[in-house]
């Protein structure tokens, strides 16, 4: 589970997210929707304990991020949107290494590693270094990472930029998987037709405000403006 | 197009100056004047020099004039060695080349603005190094203001034709050899060169031209001041147009600069030609990365981190160290420049003109603050890298469980090993050549292994006070003003130490030479708890600020 009450964040007179809260259930998939500079990438940073909020509190797996970060962190896997990676180590070696880091059994680790390789097509490359790999192979191998050591709570900042559509189908059923065995999937994204198909709740941020959270159905009937019948035109009436 | 691409940098420059407010601009004033101060010093230091070899009877104006040429020479090297170094770089991995290169710009441009930049960035550091120096010379000389003028004149086309060896080195190797690998390669024969320069410099004793007694006949020293030094070389070009500005000869000034002037703008035209032939297919080539095959193996570390979960996870960040900076041609480029640190250290050490054991054991005591510093100087680049290195991967260690301690004891745990064999090798091999004394050498072995673990901790301790995970180079690093404060209370710190055993050694050297009952033990355990509190302190503050910074750090 995920919880974030009354979350604000400032950087000095900018309020970047501003009295923030909503709750993401175990099992469920949460869209976090907004414009570029809404506040959507502070909120996932300050959940993953990368920053730290100005007040309010954020929790995940019921662990106070704050209070307790090395439980939350063990609990949580954060993939930003961009896939900053170790660029001298290969990609078996960094399977290896977010397997030792999160305490993941060493035979564990060399039985499943394998098959994340394989399923993201990554086996061939999987001795060369990271420096060599473009980006949408970083991304897959940090999703393959996630799938390792099988969290919790899941934060997702833009997940499918610079994947193939093959890797963004598979990724979508790896989403439900994950989302099936219980975890709690919060994912900032702008593809909005990925959101309104994939999640089962959406919430759009606007200057910092969550304007409006529930199901898609629900976001949708938010609006009474005539012709609507997507999840992009309510995105684009209550952001404009 | 080169026009708007030099406004883009001066509009760069415009902005990072206006940005300067509040604190920022309170920290860049004090670097600034901290730097003026050093200068300052130098200035004092050289004008001390000069007017004592000037005020040589006969020789003395030949005298300044042959050092002159000699650091001109030096500087041409340096700059040469530094483009080699940072052109690969600064031509081919430069972080806006791809935006470049897909503007509607012709390549000979972009060349040419990188070839400046490349250019700049090899020679600021050492014109201004050398500025107090030609100060110093033109006021010895008693010169106009003019003077000061013609030197700048002249620097603009040495350093761009010390600048365009560089320039010219990878143009033609990336021509030839297109591949990532080069730049590495380049890196270490980089480092190589700066090394041997270095050395080679300093074993040919250059102290000796400074004594005419260690030369046999008189005219053939005066015949080796009158000669030119490298008379090919731009630095003679230089300095003869110096002199000759200096006997108010204009025609043979004239004809000085116009040589350098005609040189360089002759070589930038062949620059500038060759680079429409010779750059795309070298960019083009520096985009792929070199084929490795790492294996699926299980470390060493992995399986003792299996055995004792609870090392687990500082194991796993020292593996993740360990194959990196194995796989790092940069850090290998800079244990060559650190080892011929080490080698003209003991060589100069073996140099001393020490006659008397009483001398030579004190100079041994001495000894720890030097060695001390030249581990500082290992230290600003090893361990206060140490934390900034981590760069945009960063995120995973601040979103892993692991706490900000933890990362910063695995990087002690990496640089403690290495400080601790080099300050060992220092200070047991320059005792055992200045034949020190029992007591001297266990005390200086002990403090300097003591001063080992505290230089390693400061520097991993302000490297995680002033972490910058943007940097694209250890050298930004080192000039930051984190590096620079690092440096400076290492410097501190080193300066107390030998002052805090001063005490108990003066004892030891009454006792030497024969004095009845030296020993104060009051004042032996004073200096003792001094000792033990100057460690403690400066090891706490550091280390404690870094964790207490770097956890607060957001990214």
């Amino acid at each position: 589970m995920i919880e974030i009450n009354n979350l604000t964040k400032t950087f000095g007179s900018f309020k970047a997210v501003d009295g923030l809260s909503l709750r993401v259930e175990p099992g469920e998939i949460f869209g976090f929707l907004g414009p570029n500079g809404a506040g959507k990438t502070t909120t996932v940073k300050i959940l993953s304990g990368i920053m730290r909020p100005t007040s309010g509190s954020v929790s995940v797996a019921g662990f106070d991020v704050a209070a307790r970060p090395l439980d939350a962190k063990r609990a949580m896997a954060y993939i930003p949107d961009e896939p900053f990676v170790y660029p001298k180590l290969t990609g078996w070696e960094f399977m290896r290494f977010i397997g030792d880091i999160y305490a993941v059994p060493l035979h564990d680790q060399k039985k499943r590693i394998p098959g994340l390789l394989d399923m993201f097509e990554l086996t061939a490359a999987s001795g060369e270094l990271l420096e060599s790999y473009s980006h949408g192979m970083k991304q897959k191998l940090l999703i393959a990472s996630v799938l390792l050591r099988r969290p919790r709570a899941v934060l997702f900042d833009e997940p499918t930029v610079g994947l193939d559509p093959k890797s963004i189908r598979r990724f979508k059923g790896l989403l439900a998987d994950i989302a099936r065995e219980g975890a709690a999937v919060f994912m900032c994204t702008h593809i909005l037709d990925m959101a309104e198909k994939l999640c089962h709740t959406v919430g759009i941020i606007y200057r910092g405000r969550l304007i409006t959270k529930g199901t898609v159905e629900e976001v949708k009937k938010m609006t009474a403006a005539p012709g609507v019948r997507s999840l992009e035109d309510v995105f684009l009436e209550l952001t404009e | 197009m080169l026009p708007v691409l030099l406004v883009r940098k001066a509009v760069t420059l415009r902005n990072a100056l206006l940005g300067l407010r509040g604190w920022k601009l309170i920290k860049n004033l004090l670097f600034a004047g901290v730097g003026m101060l050093m200068l300052a010093a130098l200035y004092t230091g050289f004008w001390r020099l000069l007017n004592y070899l000037e005020g040589v009877e006969l020789i003395g104006p030949m005298l300044s004039w042959k050092l002159t040429s000699m650091v001109l020479l030096m500087t041409f090297s340096m700059v040469i060695v530094s483009s080699i170094i940072i052109s690969m770089t600064t031509l081919y991995y430069s972080f806006d080349l791809k935006f470049l290169f897909s503007c509607p710009l012709d390549s000979r441009s972009v060349f040419m603005d990188k070839a400046l930049e490349t250019v700049f960035y090899s020679s600021w550091t050492l014109i201004l190094a050398i500025l107090p120096y030609i100060i110093a010379l033109g006021r010895i000389k008693g010169l106009d203001f003019g003077f000061y003028l013609a030197y700048l004149f002249l620097m603009a086309p040495f350093v761009m034709l010390a600048g365009a060896f560089g320039i010219f080195f990878s143009m033609l190797v990336m021509y030839y050899f297109p591949s990532s690998k080069t730049r590495d390669v380049t890196w270490m024969l980089g480092s190589l060169s700066v090394g041997f320069v270095y050395v080679v410099f300093r074993f040919s004793r250059p102290e000796r031209l400074l004594r005419p007694d260690s030369l046999e006949v008189v005219a053939q020293y005066i015949q080796y001041l009158q000669s030119p030094t490298a008379p090919y070389m731009p630095s003679w070009w230089v300095t003869k147009a110096m002199v000759a500005y200096s006997a108010g000869s204009w025609g043979a000034f004239a004809a000085s600069a116009g040589v350098l002037c005609g040189v360089a703008g002759a070589l930038y035209l062949l620059i500038y030609h060759l680079a429409g032939r010779f750059y795309m297919r070298g960019f083009s080539g520096a985009q792929g990365s070199p084929r490795f095959k790492g294996r699926r193996e299980t470390l060493p570390e992995q399986r003792l981190g299996a055995r004792y979960p609870f090392l687990r996870p500082s194991l796993t960040l020292y593996w993740k160290d360990r194959l990196m900076l194995a796989r790092d041609a940069r850090y290998w480029s800079q244990i060559i420049l650190i080892a011929a640190l080490v080698a003209v250290y003991l060589f100069s050490i073996r140099q001393l003109p020490l006659d008397s054991p009483d001398i030579k054991s004190f100079i041994s005591f001495l000894n720890v603050g030097v060695a001390g510093f030249v581990m500082a100087a290992i230290g600003l680049r090893f361990t206060f890298p140490a934390i900034s290195l981590e760069g945009s991967s960063y995120w995973l260690l601040k979103s892993a469980p692991l706490t900000t301690a933890a990362v910063m004891r695995e990087k002690l745990m990496v640089s403690l090993l290495p400080s601790l064999a080099v300050g060992f090798l220092l200070i047991t091999v320059s005792n055992h050549l200045l034949g020190a004394d029992l007591f001297i050498s266990v005390l200086s072995t002990f403090t300097i292994l003591v001063a080992a673990v505290v230089i390693t901790v400061m520097g991993i301790g302000f490297g995680a006070v002033f972490p910058d995970f943007n940097v694209e180079n250890i050298h930004q690093l080192e000039s930051s003003y984190g590096g620079f404060l690092y440096m400076a209370c290492a410097m501190g710190y080193l300066s107390l130490l030998v002052g805090v055993e001063a005490w108990p050694v003066q004892m030891h050297f009454a006792e030497r030479f024969g004095r009845d009952n030296p020993w104060d033990p009051r004042a032996v355990a004073l200096s003792a708890a001094l000792f033990a509190a100057l460690n403690a302190a400066a090891f706490y503050i550091p280390w404690k600020a870094g964790v207490r910074n770097l956890e607060r750090h957001e990214l």
